[in-house]
């Protein structure tokens, strides 16, 4: 029978570290990928040597990305390798390294999200399968028509969806790391460009460039290389599914996080009650709202509601999108999902800062990609 | 008159006096039926290839949602232009290009037909055509909205 994180031995994020995300620019990958290295190596104590394997989560930069980059920390031999999972790519990097400590073939493992946009070949563009709408439908255009649908489906309005880009620059506005730094007001979100349907530029997400490192290690590591023990936050659900069939025009962004969130929860014990701190894949404002119903941080139908209320806002029921969110810290693609793992350790061992919702013991890390997949991690702090 | 043809054989036929067909897959396993078509195999049940027929359904169905484009940077293609997700009656959802000049004229609930739109000439001279969907006038609806 198979097992899940919790059967298997204990994982624990020790190291964290970032590049801010920006836009393009002459850094070199290998710059923002040691950069963030670097830094999580220093925030956990420890040296390059102790890291027993890495995995890179990138997608954009292309083949072989690993070693050019980590050669710089000393050339130790060990086992590296790209993961490309599309906007999951960091979440499925994060995901490897937590699998190999857990099952004990290391344990040091470090996740490294990096990326700089660049031409990148599309395997779904490839398959011969032809539509009718051709290229006609990127990303902000299938999310435009889910807004449609949350409309027609629930009386909200294109002000209420708006409401999320509100929330999420005001947390980026405070986040040194983030590619928007600047808190934005609804009149100044609605009156952008519009972009698709009822989505306006400040409700797309920035793709830019920069770097995310998250360092997981097992209890011997802890004792064995004098880490911190009290800043070490355990790991407590690693789950990834894929979309299934879902009959006529059913939201699929929305039942897959749904499916996979549960699983998440049953893995880790625990249920939406439970979660002080979500990071999400609000890359468009309307997924926040889907992500919260499908996620039961609140109703169905409820989810511009509890923007509204201030239940999503750092120091309420649960803080949402703290970093900022895809919205306003940006998603350079590779980097993002361990970004929001690095999010939430800084929230669990209380190192938020201004950014700190008080007293988060528990947090969820939810990315999704094209293809469709989804990835879910739980974090706790006991 | 000039011949016209689709410009993707493989997504739709032409009918005369009537809209024009989409042409999805049925799976002879599992009975679903999907568009657009393709010959790998099913993704419901899983059966191969063979058990795929190409399966004829009229190009007509309720609009689910839809959004016009205000930016695009694809080559050859000019915005605005509306996307529209229908629930054919024959059962699939499609995501097509609308007819209309504007998103406003539309509604969820509406009932849609399919029509063409010229797109060019093929290498023969014959004039091709896009698939499109348009709001059904009222007596198209036929009670519908």
């Amino acid at each position: 029978m198979s097992q899940t994180l919790l059967d298997l031995r204990p994982v624990y994020v020790v190291g964290i570290g970032l590049h801010r995300y920006q836009r393009p620019s002459e850094t070199t990958y290998v710059e923002l990928g040691l950069t963030a290295a670097r830094a999580a190596l220093g925030d956990a104590g420890i040296p390059w040597s102790a890291v027993e394997t890495a995995y890179t989560g990138t997608a954009l930069i292309g083949m072989a990305a690993s070693r050019p980059m980590l050669r710089h920390l000393g050339a130790t031999g060990i086992p590296m390798a790209q993961v490309e999972n599309a906007s999951a790519s960091g979440s499925t990097a994060f995901r490897m390294a937590c699998l190999e400590v857990a099952s004990g073939t290391a344990d040091v493992a470090l996740a490294l999200g990096v990326d700089k946009p660049g031409p990148v070949a599309m395997a779904p563009g490839k398959t011969g399968v032809r539509d009718l709408v051709g290229g006609r439908v990127v990303p902000f255009t299938h999310f435009a028509l889910l807004a449609n649908d949350y409309m027609n489906r629930n009386g909200a309005t294109a002000e209420q969806i708006a409401m999320v880009a509100v929330k999420n620059n005001r947390n980026g506005a405070n986040n040194p790391y983030a590619q928007r730094q600047k808190a934005v007001t609804l009149e100044e979100v609605m009156a952008g460009p519009p972009i698709s349907g009822a989505l306006t530029r400040l409700q797309c997400c920035p793709v830019g460039e920069g770097a995310a490192a998250a360092i997981v290690a097992s209890k011997d590591a802890i004792d064995r290389l004098a880490i911190d023990r009290g800043r070490a936050v355990r790991v407590a659900a690693s789950v990834t599914r894929t979309e299934r069939v879902y009959r006529g025009a059913r939201n699929f962004d929305a039942e897959l996080t749904g499916e996979t969130v549960a699983q998440a929860y049953r893995e880790a014990g625990i249920s939406a009650r439970d979660l002080d701190v979500v990071e999400l894949h609000d890359a468009f404002t309307i997924e926040e709202l889907l992500y919260l119903e499908a996620m039961g941080l609140c109703g169905p139908g409820e989810g511009a509601r509890m923007i509204e209320s201030g239940a999503a806002d750092i120091g309420g029921e649960c803080a949402v999108s703290a970093s900022g969110g895809l919205l306003a810290m940006g998603h350079p693609i590779g980097p993002t999902g361990v970004g929001q793992i690095v999010e939430i350790t800084r929230q669990l061992r209380g190192e938020a800062g201004v950014r700190q919702h008080r007293g988060a013991r528990v947090g969820l890390a939810h990315m999704v990609g094209v293809g469709a997949v989804c990835v879910v991690h739980v974090l706790r702090n006991d | 008159m000039d011949e016209i043809v689709p410009a993707d054989p493989a997504l739709y036929r032409l009918k005369s006096g009537a809209p024009p067909s989409l042409l999805g897959v049925r799976c002879r396993g599992c009975g679903g039926v999907f568009f657009p078509p393709q010959h790998y195999g099913c993704e419901s049940c899983g059966a191969p290839a063979e058990t795929l027929e190409t399966v004829e359904m009229a190009g007509r169905g309720t609009l689910h949602s839809f959004a016009t484009v205000h930016l695009h940077q694809g080559k050859g293609i000019e915005a605005p232009f509306t996307v529209g997700v229908i629930v054919l009656d024959d059962g699939p959802a499609v995501r097509a290009i609308l007819t209309g000049s504007s998103e406003g004229e539309f509604a969820a609930g509406d009932t849609m037909v399919a029509t063409t739109e010229v797109q060019g000439r093929d290498d023969q001279g014959r004039e091709t055509v896009e698939l499109r969907f348009r709001k059904a006038d009222e007596r198209e609806a036929g009670g519908r909205r």
